[in-house]
């Protein structure tokens, strides 16, 4: 059993449940995208003073319940806020001025309010200009590695580089749509992080290969 | 000596640190200011400008003759002078009805898209509304905001047409490319001269040549008899901004002779863009290799100015690059405005809390696995991030939150060789030889990076893409990698290597 555990096999078997989990999840539900990448419907109002985050984020809590709420400070005095988040209806928004009235002494009249509507950034848009970079990074790292390890055999050691770095990036995937994290500010920062991660991990291992088959053509020179 | 060479170096650490985590604080004007410069940040961490672009609802009046040919008026007519003249007046909706549809403004913000490119825009979020056509844009707040906002909305319609008939001669479908070149002035001003060099495609170069074969000064030759006649043959030249240069000859007699009078008619064209008149000229010559160099002001010495003509010329050259937009669009003050970032500062310190407390962590584990050569290591350590974070400031990187992770990274860089080196030292015979030390800190060196040589490399890669973010975490990224080699040898090593002599 113990073996097992340790087992290549069940690391395939576990790796292959993610991504197949993921691929289902993904075809369901779809990704989860954040608030900032959402249609949504946003909300400016000017409370004539400087206001503290989490006093509005009181409000929109007891306005908008378990909707995400997206709170921005407007401009350099910082007097206005934005508030956004995926549908505000005529009753929210006449609670959220009552409310904001109260608050700050503000005489906000509804009607003087309009809703925008946002309209949400496609996922092709946010990775749009990331791929060239990263193109041109994955090319350069893998004449690296061709020339550095040519004693493993080029081409495999190219084709092991590409498969690791592509089935890194679809398990994280699969994690996000499973684990349901939104796609957002912090997608591209995790791939970044996945991808030096698997570059540092393959590194080590053809390094500790390139070793050993130097020390045996080191012993059978003997 | 061994003691002082480790307390110098050690009070050099902690007054690094100082000034990097707390600033050099000096009395200015009743106040205290921090000399130390602030962090860059990029759009996602300190906020953005938000323009909407909204689809323009209005109408034009258009005046049409009686066979529904439009009028070009520089007045504006009564009711009663169109009548008169058999004009009507027809109002024509800015955007055609038929053009507002979901690819055409599909195609605008595409366009968009492309002008910020061209503009060097590093970073900027775009979202298109199919229903009503608004277009949301992102864009850095900086001082270059302004002219970028107002470009988006430009419809960039590029005209040559005959000034006389007003017939289009060429549009935006004959051009190639359109870029800025610089030069020195040909004219008596001295100085640079910024050109704007617009290069036609293989059709476009075939009509300019013949425009510039057509549109030239023809010399009229008649021969007439008058008595006491003056006679003046004028050859003007004019064009917008410059100076209009008369030839006269006059030959005056007051006897019947037969007179020889040169008359100069000049065919002249007009460029537009965005029914703006640029130019009005002629040509002394057919010009075959397809580009049309416009000077964009006139030659000057001066920065500032050159780089205001730099500016106008290549905000043209992006708006004619990218095409003209299918839509009129409308950018009003209320939908054009600055909104900070959601994250707040508080925010980012909790993050730069949480990495302080598991380095914290990470260090004490140091010192309990190795003893003085891990307190050493972790003093070390702490200056190293300072020296970084000093680093970061004045190199200009801006910081994105992929920055942050770079940082981060960098931090469990050089936890990692740290740890390889100290372990090295620890496992090698005798740890307090100096050159065992020395041995362990070269074997530690070569092999940690020779593992990070495919990181190296990507890094190197991303600090050259044009795209903020991804540029910021290869700039923070490079930073660190040559601080962990350089700070590591000059310190950490020296550290070490002191600790180890006899």
């Amino acid at each position: 059993m113990k073996q097992f555990i340790k087992s290549k096999q069940l690391r395939i078997i576990l790796i292959a449940l993610v991504i197949i989990a993921g691929i289902i999840m993904i075809a369901v539900k779809g990704f989860n995208f954040d608030l900032k990448y959402q249609d949504t419907q946003r909300v400016e109002l000017y409370i004539e003073t400087k206001f503290n985050t989490a006093d509005i984020k009181q409000i929109t809590n007891e306005v908008f319940g378990n909707q995400k709420v997206m709170i921005q400070a407007v401009e350099v005095f910082e007097d206005s806020v934005s508030i956004t988040t995926t549908s505000i209806s005529d009753e929210q928004k006449n609670n959220l001025v009552t409310k904001i009235n109260e608050k700050y002494g503000t005489e906000l009249k509804t009607e003087d309010i309009t809703v925008q509507n946002i309209a949400h950034t496609r996922g092709r848009d946010i990775i749009k200009p990331y791929i060239v970079p990263f193109a041109i990074a994955i090319i350069a790292t893998l004449i690296y590695m061709g020339i550095r390890y040519y004693k493993l055999q080029t081409a495999k050691v190219i084709l092991k580089t590409i498969g690791i770095l592509v089935l890194a990036q679809i398990l994280l995937f699969s994690v996000i749509a499973i684990t349901r994290i939104p796609i957002g500010r912090l997608t591209i920062p995790m791939v970044i992080l996945v991808y030096l991660v698997t570059l540092f991990g393959i590194t080590t291992r053809f390094e500790n290969n390139l070793k050993k088959k130097n020390l045996e053509e080191a012993k059978s020179k003997k | 000596m061994k003691k002082i060479k480790i307390i110098t170096i050690i009070v050099l650490i902690i007054l690094i640190t100082m000034v990097s985590f707390f600033g050099v604080y000096v009395h200015v004007q009743n106040r205290m200011e921090d000399k130390v410069r602030d962090y860059e940040l990029d759009m996602d961490l300190k906020g953005a400008r938000y323009v909407r672009l909204t689809v323009n609802t209005g109408s034009t009046d258009v005046i049409k003759d009686a066979e529904g040919n439009e009028v070009q008026t520089e007045e504006e007519m009564t009711d009663e002078q169109l009548a008169e003249n058999g004009y009507t007046k027809e109002s024509v909706p800015n955007n055609a009805e038929g053009s507002l549809t979901a690819e055409n403004y599909e195609k605008s913000k595409k366009i968009i898209e492309e002008r910020l490119d061209s503009q060097g825009v590093g970073e900027y979020e775009i979202s298109v509304d199919n229903e009503t056509g608004d277009i949301l844009v992102q864009i850095p707040e900086n001082d270059y905001t302004d002219n970028f906002v107002s470009n988006m909305n430009t419809v960039g319609k590029f005209q040559i047409i005959d000034s006389d008939t007003q017939e289009v001669l060429m549009d935006n479908g004959d051009i190639k490319k359109v870029n800025v070149m610089y030069g020195s002035s040909s004219s008596t001003t001295s100085g640079t001269a910024v050109y704007l060099n617009i290069e036609f495609n293989k059709e476009g170069r075939e009509k300019f040549k013949n425009i510039s074969s057509t549109y030239v000064e023809a010399e009229n030759t008649t021969n007439t008899t008058s008595e006491n006649t003056t006679n003046t043959a004028t050859d003007n030249t004019s064009a917008e901004n410059e100076t209009v240069a008369n030839e006269t000859a006059e030959n005056t007699s007051n006897e019947t002779v037969a007179n020889e009078t040169t008359e100069t008619t000049t065919k002249e064209v007009t460029m537009k863009i965005d029914d703006q008149e640029i130019m009005t000229t002629s040509f002394d010559e057919p010009i075959e290799d397809g580009t049309l160099p416009l000077q964009i002001g006139s030659a000057t010495t001066d920065q500032d100015t050159l780089q205001d003509y730099i500016t106008q010329a290549t905000t043209m050259a992006s708006v004619l690059n990218s095409g003209d937009l299918p839509i009129q669009y409308d950018i009003n003050t209320e939908n054009n405005e600055y909104i900070l970032s959601d994250i707040t500062s508080t925010q980012i310190q909790y993050v730069a809390l949480a990495v302080g407390i598991v380095l914290l962590i990470g260090l004490v584990v140091f010192v309990i696995r190795y003893k003085l050569n891990g307190f050493l290591s972790a003093i070390a350590f702490v200056g190293l991030i300072s020296v970084y974070l000093l680093v970061i400031r004045y190199t200009n990187v801006s910081i994105s939150i992929q920055g942050i992770v770079g940082i981060v990274v960098t931090i469990v860089l050089n936890y990692i060789f740290i740890n390889k080196i100290l372990s090295k030292i620890k496992k090698s015979e005798d740890s307090k030889n100096l050159e065992n030390v020395r041995e362990s800190i070269k074997e530690g060196y070569k092999e940690f990076f020779i593992r990070i040589v495919p990181i190296c490399i990507s890094i190197i890669a991303f600090c050259f893409a044009d795209w903020t973010t991804i540029s910021s975490f290869g700039m923070v990224m490079f930073w660190g990698a040559f601080l962990i080699a350089l700070y590591n040898y000059l310190i950490t090593a020296t550290m070490l290597k002191v600790k180890a002599e006899k």
